[in-house]
C-alpha cells in the first residue's frame, strides 16, 4: 500500500466481522510497531496480544472505550521501570508514552495495509486490565488496540488547518 | 451470539456502566452522554434477545446507533444528535413515532 494511501485511508473502526486474525497476521502488525522510533533507543514497550473472545470479553467488562466486537486486541504496554533506568524522569513520564504511540501508530497503518480494522482506546482502566491480564509487575498499559475484519467502516472526519500549521521564522 | 446467557450480556452492560462510571472522572465531559446513550442501545439489545423489545425500542436503539459517534466529531453536531434522540422519545410516548 502507498504511504499517503495508507495515512489518510486509514479510519477508526468501531464495528468488526466474527473472522478471527490470524497468529501470522497478528505478528507481522507487532513487527511494524516495534520499528517505531524509540526514545534514546530504550525500546521499552510490551505487547500483549489477546485473541481468545472470552479474554475479549472481559477486557471489555473494564474498557469502556473499546467497542464493537473486535476479534483480537493488543493492549501497548511499558516496562515503566526500565524505562526509569533508561531515560530517568524523562523517559517515564515522556518518552514511555510518547514511545507507545508511535509503535501504535505504525500497528495501524500496518493493519490498514493488510485491510484490516483498528481503534485506538484510551478510555479503560488501567488497573483492572493489568489485573485481568496478569501483566508482569512494572508492565503498564498504555493503550488498548482493537482489531479486526472491519464490517463497517466510517467516514473520514474533517481535517482542522486552520491555526494549525506554523512556519516558524523571526521574532 | 444471541445464544449466550442473558446473566453473561447483564454483567456485560453493569461492567459497562461501572468502568465508564469510574473513568469518567478523568475523561472529557463529552464521553458522559455517549456513555449513556449507548448503554440505552446495549439494553434494548439484550431485551431483544428475550423477545422483549418493542418496536419503539428498538426504534430508538435505531436512532441512537446511527448517530452515537458523532461524538467523535463535532460537539454542535453531537447536541444536535442527542435533541434529535429527545424528539422522538417524545414522538413514540405521544405516538407520533408508530409502535407505542
Amino acid at each position: 500500500m502507498e504511504l499517503w494511501e495508507a495515512i489518510k485511508g486509514r479510519r477508526s473502526v468501531r464495528s468488526f466481522t466474527a473472522e478471527p486474525v490470524s497468529r501470522e497476521v497478528l505478528e507481522r502488525l507487532l513487527e511494524a510497531a516495534i520499528w517505531a522510533p524509540s526514545g534514546g533507543n530504550a525500546q521499552t514497550w510490551r505487547f500483549t496480544v489477546i485473541d481468545d473472545l472470552e479474554t475479549i470479553r472481559r477486557v471489555k467488562l473494564v474498557s469502556p472505550g473499546l467497542l464493537g466486537d473486535p476479534t483480537a486486541v493488543i493492549a501497548i504496554c511499558q516496562d515503566v521501570p526500565k524505562a526509569r533506568a533508561a531515560g530517568g524522569a524523562l523517559g517515564e513520564t515522556t518518552l514511555a508514552p510518547i514511545d507507545a504511540a508511535m509503535a501504535t501508530q505504525n500497528l495501524l497503518l500496518a493493519a490498514h495495509a493488510e485491510g484490516l480494522g483498528t481503534c485506538t482506546i484510551a478510555s479503560f482502566h488501567h488497573k483492572g486490565i493489568t489485573r485481568l491480564l496478569r501483566l508482569p509487575e512494572g508492565v503498564e498499559p498504555v493503550l488498548l488496540v482493537s482489531v479486526g475484519w472491519p464490517a463497517e467502516v466510517p467516514a473520514a472526519p474533517v481535517r482542522r488547518r486552520d491555526g494549525v500549521f506554523h512556519f516558524g521564522g523571526r521574532a | 451470539m444471541t445464544d449466550r446467557p442473558v446473566e453473561d450480556r447483564l454483567f456485560e452492560l453493569v461492567g459497562y456502566m461501572v468502568t465508564s462510571a469510574r473513568n469518567l472522572l478523568d475523561e472529557t465531559p463529552l464521553y458522559g452522554p455517549f456513555r449513556l446513550v449507548d448503554a440505552a442501545s446495549r439494553l434494548v439489545s439484550i431485551l431483544e434477545t428475550q423477545g422483549l423489545a418493542s418496536g419503539r425500542l428498538l426504534a430508538m436503539q435505531g436512532a441512537i446507533d446511527a448517530g452515537k459517534y458523532s461524538v467523535m466529531r463535532e460537539e454542535s453536531e453531537f447536541a444536535g444528535y442527542l435533541d434529535g434522540l429527545v424528539d422522538k422519545l417524545i414522538d413514540h410516548a405521544i405516538g407520533d413515532g408508530g409502535d407505542v
